[in-house]
């Protein structure tokens, strides 16, 4: 389990990340949702480790969190690659730090759940749609075999159906393979689908944190309920019948 | 005055991106061009403003990112000024302040750059811009997907209540139904440089006809997904 501990973070002296606490049991996914500047990706920087912490604890599995080693998967999909390399030397690139290896049947398989020719991996970011860089990186995460995966924005660069066709992907190989996701997302509609519980942050806190059937139907926090009505006013979400 | 256009088209690197299309948009009109990203939405909408304004329409333009109409250098002042003299207007402050009500960006203050207001600020500035010249037209390609949502659904309502006492068209490009849906009354699906179906919006919901327009329609809801 990720947990998070009265956690803050500061940039200078301005308070970015204040009184953080959140757990997110392995397996499940915990959606991040909140306006630009809210402290949505120096929370994922601080899980990560690259962002130093004021005070607070953040462990996984009750032992500190640079243990678990966690993957992230970014938003812009060519730009989360080295552009001269292939795909593949990207991808693999987790594992040559550590000094391990993968099959090529093991690769090919994980290809085929992404939907992913394994040719594709011996071309460059450029070469490739965004949609399938994207699934790329998803790949990137997976072959590291961390227990936990951030994923930040992981859909705002792809078209709606891609958008959920991917989601829909993500969802099928957590189910598969275990691992716990922690998804930062600006989009309702996709944290109300595909996450066990919402977190809101706004302004460096935790506006709340509710199981996400009970916030689609009633957030607890004002803000919680900005942010549906406007997921219903965009069409984000819609009342199913 | 409906707006007509035909045989638009658009090659790029030898490669016909868009084909002969035709359109005719009824005064008020509120249409929905959707379809996935590639398929030609915003070729069509800049061959659209590009033949109108040929045409000696008024058609304006809205771009998705306020950073692709702002010149991060320049005060909100100078683009108000560069915007009025582009269409031949002398400066009237009270069409400013009229627009500037009705978007709710009245507390702006020009003298900053675009960087001193916030996004939603600068993206109803720009949507503001647009509405100087009173057009015909507003083009809105991807309005919203640089903002965030609380912002994007206030700027739609305060820009749909601006547009509802006039007679200026709407067409909104969009890869996202569910955004279209609730806003236009026209759909027009896009694939591969073509217009595969243009209907009324809550006909093609309610029976798609091509692949597309039925994949678009079946991932509208994130709640309600086909699989």
């Amino acid at each position: 389990m990720l947990r998070l501990s009265d956690v803050n973070v500061k940039f200078g002296k301005t308070p970015v990340l204040r009184d953080v606490s959140m757990t997110l049991p392995a397996g499940q996914t915990l959606a991040v949702v909140g306006e630009s500047g809210a402290g949505k990706s120096t929370l994922i920087a601080t899980i990560l480790g690259l962002t130093k912490l004021d005070k607070g604890l953040i462990t996984w599995a009750n032992v500190p969190i640079k243990a678990c080693r966690p993957s992230l998967v970014m938003q812009e999909p060519r730009a989360a690659f080295n552009p001269v390399l292939s795909l593949r030397r990207s991808i693999l690139e987790p594992l040559s730090a550590k000094r391990e290896v993968i099959s090529e049947t093991r690769l090919g398989q994980l290809c085929d759940r992404l939907e992913l020719p394994l040719e594709m991996l011996d071309r460059k970011p450029r070469e490739v749609s965004i949609g399938q860089a994207q699934r790329a990186g998803i790949l990137r995460a997976l072959i590291a075999g961390s227990p936990l995966i951030l994923f930040d924005e992981p859909l705002s660069a792809l078209d709606a159906v891609t958008q959920k066709h991917t989601a829909q992907l993500i969802a099928d190989l957590q189910t598969e393979l275990g691992f716990a996701a922690l998804i930062v997302t600006h989009d309702l509609g996709y944290a109300a689908a595909f996450s066990d519980d919402i977190a809101v942050l706004r302004e460096g806190r935790i506006e709340e944190l509710t199981p996400t059937p009970a916030f689609v139907q009633n957030p607890q926090s004002d803000y919680g309920q900005e942010l549906r009505a406007a997921a219903f006013a965009l069409g984000a979400l819609e009342y199913v019948a | 005055m409906t707006l007509s256009v035909s045989g638009l088209s658009a090659v790029r690197s030898g490669r016909t991106i868009l084909f002969p299309t035709s359109l005719e948009i009824e005064p008020g009109a509120r249409i929905g061009l959707v379809g996935a990203s590639g398929s030609g939405k915003s070729t069509l909408g800049h061959a659209l403003i590009d033949t109108l304004r040929a045409q000696g329409s008024c058609v304006a333009h809205v771009p998705q990112s306020p950073d692709e109409a702002l010149d991060p250098l320049r005060r909100m002042a100078f683009h108000w000024r560069e915007a009025e003299t582009a269409l031949g207007l002398p400066h009237d402050a009270d069409r400013q302040q009229a627009l500037f009500r009705a978007l709710k960006i009245e507390t702006g203050d020009l003298r900053k750059r675009p960087w001193g207001w916030s996004r939603g600020m600068q993206q109803r500035f720009v949507i503001a811009m647009a509405l100087i010249g009173a057009p015909n037209l507003l083009v809105m390609d991807e309005p919203t997907s640089a903002l965030d949502p609380i912002v994007a659904a206030r700027t739609m309502v305060l820009l749909e209540d601006y547009l509802a006492a006039r007679d200026t068209a709407l067409v909104l490009i969009t890869h996202d139904l569910g955004l279209a849906a609730g806003r236009v009354t026209r759909l027009l699906v896009m694939n591969a440089g073509r217009i595969i179906e243009d209907r009324p919006t809550s006909e093609l919901l309610a029976a798609p006809r091509t692949t597309q327009a039925a994949s678009l329609c079946a991932h509208r809801n994130w709640l309600a997904l086909p699989c």
